[in-house]
């Protein structure tokens, strides 16, 4: 059987959605709010308002406008699209259609296939709303930098298959949608958790962090596209279909199932060992090369080849140590592959840290150790060269220019507010009495 | 031969809930099984069409299909739909006649979900014959079906078996099993108690009637 004629099937069956058509009614409304309110931030940081303008360097497309616009995805990821890929499976499961479709001449990994190509497009239509939101951007005379908004684009659709992925082995696994809709929401609150324990602890549970969605996807909203997190979404990706086409195998025995399972598992945890093994490589795709330091520094930076140590005494929600782990940290662990960032303080806000060295930062290099309260880059740099031997290149400053743009977001309203809802809402209704007529002709 | 099950068993838990059942269902005959309810006849059905696990025995079969009993396949989906689509995953053409057959001519644009009990036992048995398949088994086939549209279905079923099909049917009701079965498996608390024609199973039991027979042997 032709995969195309699976995917036409679920095609209708999400186009039958009313979940689907609620969820592109709220998303286009919501991307409107984010955008509209986007804008008018941009719009007054610019100037417009005449008050004091931002620095133009400091005004970025992508963390002023691109960012919070395609933020409300991350909502809907959340909230939302687990029903609708929920509903795909659990809907055939309690109607009993699925064991029409285990006799299909199509196995049920072809049959997961077909559906999760049909998740992902509906994912691409629920992004006409980002699309015009862009598109409007761009009217207004606003930039973009296109690898910016391929990788984020490409960001929030991992995290979308990902969702997709575990809400369907969710719906396979338990016996109705709503305990379904209970574990997907487990796992999400599960990484939320992880996320929280893990900032500034470092060690096994910091590296796992960095691959739960939320971390994942902040990669992506910096601009960095980071090979292993990508290849372990996938790989969790393709377990969560796995595990489903597995658990809809209704004719073999539970044995049989858990043996799968298990066997899914081995494999997802040898990929996601080998990535975080082996891969490294990341790419700075952001316009203003936030995630790295300057070629000359990068240069300079490899000459080093013996491991840095680094110990910050910073609790993790001191601003500081954020500020250092985002503008600093992400920058060396690129440059640096020999790098080992230790966090000795146990405490999260700091409030209560009684230790002599809190705010100090203890760079040890070979048998040399320098200590520095700076968190400026520059400063970073110069305590690294000192302690390694080599010369500091001449400072380079930034060439982006920032993209001022002082305008309102004329007639945004009118497309999201009105025009967007009405064609959902017409097409919602549309369906309907196509239905009431006929069952009126019955 | 176009199903032979031979000694196939099955649990649930601690449950037994097939033990040692063999049959035979030959090309183009229709066979009845029947029984009390709890007698295993669904999970029969469901290891053989293999959306059940089972312990032990073998199945030999040419390619079959099954229709469980009281489904609604894609609720939100229309009549015509759900046979298209049917008939599509087996590759093969939709026959609108099937629509005459079960009047379903004027449900075709009706979504499943707004189907009659009746109305969705036609559809599950027109999903059955729109299938290609050689062996069709369907549960409880003229549940929810009123006399004269009983009546109809057993005719199609008829025709169908004329053409060559083998129809396995899981029947409750015993008048309506002799009236459209050709040979009959009895089966009580997981076993096969009796397998052959009427007249057969009438001669070894003393009993008058498919009736009786039951009341006989369960």
């Amino acid at each position: 059987m032709r995969l195309r004629d699976l995917v036409r099937k679920e095609v209708a069956e999400l186009a039958a959605s009313r979940a689907f058509w609620l969820l592109l009614l709220i998303v286009g409304l919501l991307t409107g709010q984010s955008f509209i309110t986007a804008m008018n931030a941009y719009a007054e940081a610019s100037g417009i308002g005449g008050g004091a303008v931002a620095l133009p360097q400091g005004l970025s497309p992508l963390d002023g406008i691109l960012t919070p616009t395609l933020g409300v995805y991350d909502l809907a990821i959340t909230l939302l699209f687990p029903f609708v890929a929920i509903r795909l499976v659990a809907n055939e499961k309690s109607s009993d259609a699925l064991k029409l479709m285990l006799q299909w001449p199509a196995s049920i990994e072809r049959q997961i296939a077909a559906k999760a190509i049909s998740l992902i497009g509906a994912w691409v239509v629920s992004l006409v709303p980002f699309g015009i939101a862009l598109g409007l951007w761009r009217a207004y005379g606003g930039h973009l930098h296109a690898p910016e908004v391929l990788n984020l684009l490409a960001g929030y659709t991992l995290r979308f298959l990902l969702t997709a992925a575990i809400a369907m082995a969710a719906a396979a696994l338990m016996s109705g949608a709503a305990n379904a809709a209970i574990v997907v929401l487990a796992f999400t609150i599960g990484t939320w958790a992880l996320d929280f324990i893990a900032a500034g602890r470092g060690g096994i549970v910091q590296t796992l962090a960095s691959f739960t969605p939320g971390a994942a996807l902040r990669s992506f909203e910096r601009g960095l596209f980071r090979v292993d997190g990508v290849l372990v979404m996938l790989i969790i990706s393709l377990f969560g279909f796995g595990l489903a086409a597995n658990w809809l195998h209704l004719g073999r025995s539970i044995k049989a199932r858990m043996a799968g399972t298990a066997v899914l598992f081995i494999l997802a945890g040898l990929g996601v060992l080998n990535v975080l093994m082996l891969v490294r490589s990341s790419f700075d795709l952001s316009e203003n090369r936030r995630n790295s330091f300057s070629l000359a520094d990068e240069q300079a930076l490899a000459q080093i080849r013996e491991p840095l140590t680094i110990t910050p005494f910073l609790s993790a929600e001191d601003p500081r140590m954020m500020d250092f782990e985002n503008n600093v940290l992400v920058k060396l662990r690129r440059s640096l592959p020999e790098l080992r960032v230790v966090y000795p303080l146990a405490g999260r806000s700091g409030l209560f840290e009684n230790n002599a060295h809190y705010g100090e930062i203890v760079y040890r290099l070979g048998m040399k150790t320098a200590t520095s309260r700076s968190m400026t880059e520059e400063i970073v740099l110069e305590t690294i060269y000192e302690l390694s031997g080599v010369h500091a290149p001449p400072h380079e400053a930034s060439t982006y220019p920032g993209y001022p743009l002082a305008k309102r977001p004329a007639g945004a309203a009118l497309i999201f507010y009105a025009v967007w809802p009405a064609i959902i809402i017409t097409v919602i209704l549309s369906r309907r009495s196509r239905r009431k007529i006929h069952k009126t002709a019955v | 031969m176009t199903l032979e099950v031979t000694h196939l068993s099955a649990r649930r838990g601690a449950r037994q809930v097939l033990a040692d059942v063999s049959f035979t269902a030959n090309r183009g005959e229709i066979l009845g099984v029947i029984g009390p309810n709890g007698a295993g006849k669904t999970t029969l059905f469901e290891c053989v069409a293999g959306v059940l696990p089972f312990d032990g025995g073998k199945i030999d079969s040419d390619l079959l299909f099954y229709v469980p009993d009281a489904i609604r396949p894609w609720p939100d989906q229309t009549v015509r739909w759900t046979l298209t689509l049917t008939a599509r995953m087996f590759a093969t053409q939709f026959d609108s006649a099937l629509l005459d057959d079960l009047d379903l001519v004027a449900l075709q644009h009706a979504t499943v979900r707004s189907l009659s009990k009746g109305e969705a036992k036609r559809l599950d048995i027109a999903v059955g014959l729109a299938s290609p398949r050689t062996v069709l088994l369907l549960d409880e086939p003229f549940d929810g079906l009123d006399l004269r549209q009983t009546r109809q279905v057993m005719e199609i079923l008829r025709r169908d078996a004329a053409k060559g099909r083998t129809l396995v049917l899981s029947i409750h009701q015993l008048s309506d099993a002799a009236r459209a079965c050709d040979r009959f498996l009895l089966l009580d608390h997981g076993r096969s108690v009796a397998e052959g024609t009427l007249n057969e199973l009438t001669s070894r039991t003393g009993a008058e009637g498919l009736e009786e027979v039951f009341l006989a042997l369960t």
